[in-house]
């Protein structure tokens, strides 16, 4: 397949094509096929859901991307295509395990929030020295220069004193911070796509709606397209441009996110969307009404 | 019958429960070794609420604001530091369970039972569900042998279990079902009142609406009382006849569901209903509740 169409220009592309992704588990049980035949795109500066329940393959196929699948887990097929205006094309699942490129793409093209902001987080490092890492790794400067650009970056994820901060450990922050200290380290290096793998659920809808705003934020900010690891329909529609609806290991429906939630075409996605507090709540609501308007109906 | 006075809500008829002035506080204490309290943390602050019979009482707020204190401090799973907790016995007499001791408190606490939130740490690993089921009428001496067999029997039954399950370990179930296993173990004992502690947070939207499914019906089948601690306010408004809000150990408001979500009073119920991710694109949430919150704080208490 050739890169692009002659007269489409580059920066139009998206961003991130996967096509047909195939991983499975080989457990002493047999083959567990965990994702099979994912495709789907990301473009630049958008953002794309990712959604399904627990077990659904919507975080494997997260981890596939910035090549987190350990053993017995294996990518076994399929290709994911990083168009980087920084580094040019990469197919992220050709990488070696071992090649300089694959770190170049973890953490600094591609990076990553993760649900529980205590398991990226060390324990014993400060959480200044964590985010400076992460810039020491993928920029070229010093010491200083890190600490000042990590102070930086802590306040424009609203953490106040950040200097004092910096010295602080995980365990001295309160869950929504730790969450924005994530957001920090994931954001520092300006990468292209950032994975954000149900960055809310383990916080209040407050701090939720405080963490999602910061990520729509920087996202403009930085111009970078996120995809977003979710089986929260609410938050879909609050950040999503497009969604992919998984379902064992399969993308069952994928499209615009009003046109998927608004008119689901797939049993799976009307299923799924009907098992919405707020929709069954509608749903009685409108068959007592129904219930009550009968009688009237009779007298009149 | 002296009912407690004064009532909180729209309970008009005998109140099962009768939460009065229920305060739990924690000392702060300074760091060395001659440690002394410093400063005192109102996890719990002066709260009061009725629940009537077979009612269904929501206690939503954040993390922090007291709501799973509260329903420890209303089982006495923990000491209350001040307050009453008047419990209504299947007999009519009425028990302040705040200052029960602890001796006359154990036969009494067969009627009032927990369904915790995670149904991973909260099973036993080591007993078979059988066990587990039947754990509590071993304790309390209410059923040994074979009458004890068929009691477990019936209630995963109840639940939706087979019987055959009864003789596998919790970690062959996935969360759901391992959640209808904390409910068994909560419904073998008949009680009358059973506090649910985030008990559909661990799980998935599918999932959750058959978890409330059952609880629904158990409700009208065995004309339950739930004090229902959530922090989805989703969940709480198809699930719960009336809501307390709670913010800082206290309750802001408290009121029937329907109101709670249409008319809301206090400001802050406001700002947490705004907060909440609609799954209409077109509904857009509220992302500034930070700067809300902040304004909220700083604005003078009445």
């Amino acid at each position: 397949m050739s890169d692009a169409d002659p007269g489409t220009d580059p920066a139009h592309l998206p961003l991130l094509e996967v096509e047909n992704l195939e991983v499975s588990f080989f457990t002493p049980d047999g083959v567990v096929p965990a994702v099979q035949g994912v495709t789907f795109s990301i473009a630049r500066g958008r953002t794309l859901a990712l959604v399904g329940e627990s077990g659904s393959g919507k975080s494997v196929t997260s981890y596939s991307i910035l090549r987190l699948i350990q053993p017995p887990g294996r990518i076994v097929g399929g290709r994911m295509l990083l168009r980087s205006a920084r580094a040019g094309d990469i197919d992220i699942a050709q990488l070696g395990e071992e090649s300089e490129m694959l770190y170049k793409v973890r953490g600094g093209l591609v990076s990553m929030i993760f649900q529980e902001p205590m398991t990226a987080l060390s324990p014993v490092h400060t959480v200044g020295s964590q985010i400076a890492e992460a810039i020491l790794i993928h920029q070229k400067l010093n010491p200083t220069q890190a600490r000042g650009l990590t102070i930086e970056m802590l306040k424009k994820v609203g953490i106040a004193n950040a200097e004092q901060r910096y010295d602080h450990y995980p365990h001295e922050l309160s869950g929504g911070m730790r969450q924005r200290v994530v957001i920090a380290m994931a954001l520092v290096c300006k990468p292209e796509l950032l994975i954000a793998d149900e960055p809310t659920t383990a916080l209040d809808v407050t701090i939720q709606a405080q963490i999602l705003g910061l990520i729509k934020t920087l996202q403009r900010e930085l111009g970078c397209s996120v995809l977003l690891i979710t089986h929260d329909f609410g938050v879909v529609a609050q950040m999503a441009d497009d969604v992919a609806v998984m379902y064992r290991g399969q993308i069952v429906e994928r499209g615009d996110v009003r046109a998927v939630l608004k008119n689901p075409q797939h049993a799976y996605t009307r299923a799924l969307l009907d098992a919405l507090p707020s929709r069954r709540h509608a749903a009685l609501q409108s068959a007592r009404a129904a219930a009550e308007l009968a009688p009237a109906e009779v007298k009149s | 019958m002296n009912a407690p006075n004064g009532h909180v809500g729209a309970v008009t008829v005998q109140p099962l429960l009768s939460v009065r002035g229920l305060c739990k506080h924690f000392p702060v204490m300074s760091r060395g070794f001659c440690s002394k309290v410093v400063a005192v943390v109102k996890a719990v602050d002066d709260v009061s609420f009725d629940l009537a019979p077979s009612e269904t009482l929501g206690l939503v707020g954040e993390s922090g604001s007291g709501k799973t204190t509260t329903a420890r401090c209303v089982l006495r799973a923990i000491d209350p530091s001040a307050g009453e907790v008047f419990f209504r016995l299947p007999d009519g007499r009425m028990v302040d369970l705040a200052t029960l001791p602890a001796r006359e408190l154990k036969p009494i606490r067969q009627h009032a039972q927990m369904v915790f939130q995670d149904p991973y740490s909260s099973l036993n690993p080591r007993m078979t569900v059988g066990d587990i089921v039947g754990e509590p009428l071993v304790i309390h001496g209410l059923a040994r042998g074979e009458e004890l067999e068929v009691r477990v029997a019936e209630v995963l039954a109840r639940v939706g279990l087979k019987p055959e399950h009864r003789l596998r370990y919790p970690h062959a179930f996935s969360g759901w079902q391992r959640q209808r296993i904390g409910i068994a173990r909560a419904l073998i004992m008949k009680p009358s009142l059973i506090v649910c502690d985030e008990a559909t947070s661990a799980l998935d939207v599918s999932v959750q609406a058959q978890v409330l499914d059952l609880l629904k019906e158990l409700q009208r089948e065995f004309r339950l009382t739930y004090l229902f601690v959530a922090h989805n306010l989703d969940v709480v408004r198809n699930f719960c006849d009336r809501v307390a809000v709670m913010r800082k150990g206290r309750i802001v408001e408290l009121a029937p569901t329907t109101q709670i979500f249409a008319a809301p009073q206090h400001a802050y119920t406001k700002i947490l209903l705004s907060a909440v991710p609609s799954p209409d694109p077109d509904v857009r949430m509220n992302f500034n509740v930070g700067e809300e919150l902040a304004k909220l704080d700083a604005a003078p208490q009445p």
